[in-house]
């Protein structure tokens, strides 16, 4: 098990030091811009706020509400899209 | 250790593909923590609901979803049915028409005054005296009023032409009177650069066709005015033309010397008319003008009664010479006439005229 931790942490760190998880990050913002996620979730956002009070909304009260929320909206085409490219990192960078 | 090696590799698979899943989902996580960053700074600084309108302007500005108006609640054809009087001439106009109208009718407008100056020039032709005060004026300028009047300027114009007691008719053409053929002509040019030739009547037609090409051209229909020389048009055409018009006895061209030209004008007719006659007796001997040779032969049988042949007979009087009545136009060089001469096939002229008439014309 240390291994495949060891593992995970040496391609972490590959990921985060070659970049690549900069360029999937800015993926896939840009991908559920398009989509139309963003705008749905700040509707969300709308609703939280307004039945929590303008005043009084805190950022835990919202990674609580949106942040499983925005999980299900990905679109299924958007999520295919990431997994690939994580996928192929791996194949070329792991063992 | 093939085995162990793929075992392994079979748990490397899955445990790579949990690990991609778990990079996936650290990914999409953070996408959801900015935007919740983003929306609570919006919120604390108070720009979060500024992009949405509120509830009174949002029932103000409600879409329209009536008929006969657009979806601003506007009707679109309010002002079309609506008059407004003119404060120049106070006539009531259309709306839709009273900004050319008021153009036309203050005189600043782009084209106003143009379409002014060209009324008073057409209404002093017709009239010959400047009666149109600035009232008529405004009158015949206001397009909006008064297209029956532009049709009737228009027309007026185009009867000009065939009637206008300009129309320079019939004249024996003098040296001085040379010019005032000449400046007579252009008015029936006008707009066009030719001279229609079915307006004409026929001795017009032989004067023109004296002093100019007269070829007629094939689109136009109208008959060429440069010279007789012109370069555009043949001297076959000429002939052509020249039967076509005038008959096929006239189908002989003046000669473009200068000695027959002048012939032409003094008042010596006779010499043209005797040249004429050579040629026609000539044009009798040559084969190539069968059709006009035919027809000079029975020209010179009968006595025609039109106008040209009269005329001719009564030079002849005066000439004294020549037998038939053609008045065929004179040679278009005199070595042709003398090579035509030359061939007797059907003398039926006496031949001592021709060369009479040669010593005259020489």
């Amino acid at each position: 098990m240390s291994k495949d931790s060891k593992m995970r942490a040496t391609i972490n760190q590959k990921l985060t030091e070659m970049g690549e998880r900069e360029r999937l990050k800015e993926l896939l913002r840009s991908k559920l811009t398009e989509c139309g996620w963003r705008d749905q979730l700040k509707a969300h956002c709308k609703d939280v706020i307004k039945e929590k009070g303008l005043e009084h909304v805190t950022v835990e009260d919202l990674v609580v509400e949106i942040t499983p929320k925005g999980r299900v909206l990905v679109p299924d085409s958007v999520k295919k899209e990431l997994l690939q490219r994580i996928r192929a990192f791996l194949a070329q960078h792991a063992t | 250790m093939k085995m162990e090696d793929m075992s392994l590799s079979g748990l490397d698979n899955t445990k790579l593909e949990a690990l991609a899943q778990d990079i996936y989902s650290d990914l999409v996580e953070d996408a959801c923590l900015g935007l919740c960053f983003e929306v609570h700074r919006a919120v604390k600084q108070g720009y979060f609901f500024l992009d949405d309108t509120d509830q009174e302007s949002m029932k103000d500005f409600e879409i329209v979803d009536q008929p006969g108006v657009d979806i601003f609640g506007q009707v679109y054809n309010q002002w079309k049915n609506k008059e407004c009087v003119c404060p120049n001439c106070n006539r009531s106009i259309a709306a839709s028409r009273f900004a050319p109208h008021l153009e036309k009718c203050l005189g600043m407008g782009r084209n106003s005054s143009r379409i002014a100056n060209r009324r008073i020039a057409s209404s002093n032709n017709m009239n010959n005296k400047s009666e149109s005060d600035q009232e008529d004026n405004d009158d015949v300028n206001d397009n909006d009023w008064s297209y029956g009047s532009e049709k009737k300027a228009k027309k007026r114009k185009s009867d000009k032409n065939p009637n206008s007691p300009r129309r320079s008719k019939s004249v024996k053409h003098k040296n001085g009177e040379l010019s005032n053929s000449v400046n007579a002509d252009p008015y029936k040019y006008n707009y066009n650069t030719g001279i229609n030739y079915e307006t004409l009547g026929p001795d017009e037609l032989r004067s023109l066709l004296t002093t100019q090409c007269g070829v007629i051209s094939e689109h136009t229909k109208k008959m060429c005015t440069r010279s007789q020389r012109c370069p555009q048009h043949t001297d076959e055409q000429r002939r052509a033309v020249r039967v076509f018009l005038l008959g096929p006895s006239e189908s002989s061209l003046p000669d473009a010397d200068t000695m027959v030209e002048s012939d032409c004008y003094d008042a010596s007719d006779g010499q043209v008319l005797m040249s004429r006659l050579q040629w026609d007796g000539s044009s009798d001997i040559s084969p190539s003008d069968s059709a006009s040779s035919k027809a000079s032969t029975n020209n010179s049988d009968s006595k025609k009664p039109k106008k040209k042949k009269t005329t001719s007979l009564g030079l002849n009087s005066t000439g004294g010479g020549g037998g038939g009545s053609g008045s065929g136009g004179g040679s278009s060089s005199q070595s042709s006439l003398v090579g035509l001469s030359n061939r007797k096939k059907k003398p039926k002229l006496p031949v001592p005229p021709a060369p009479s008439i040669y010593d005259n014309l020489n």
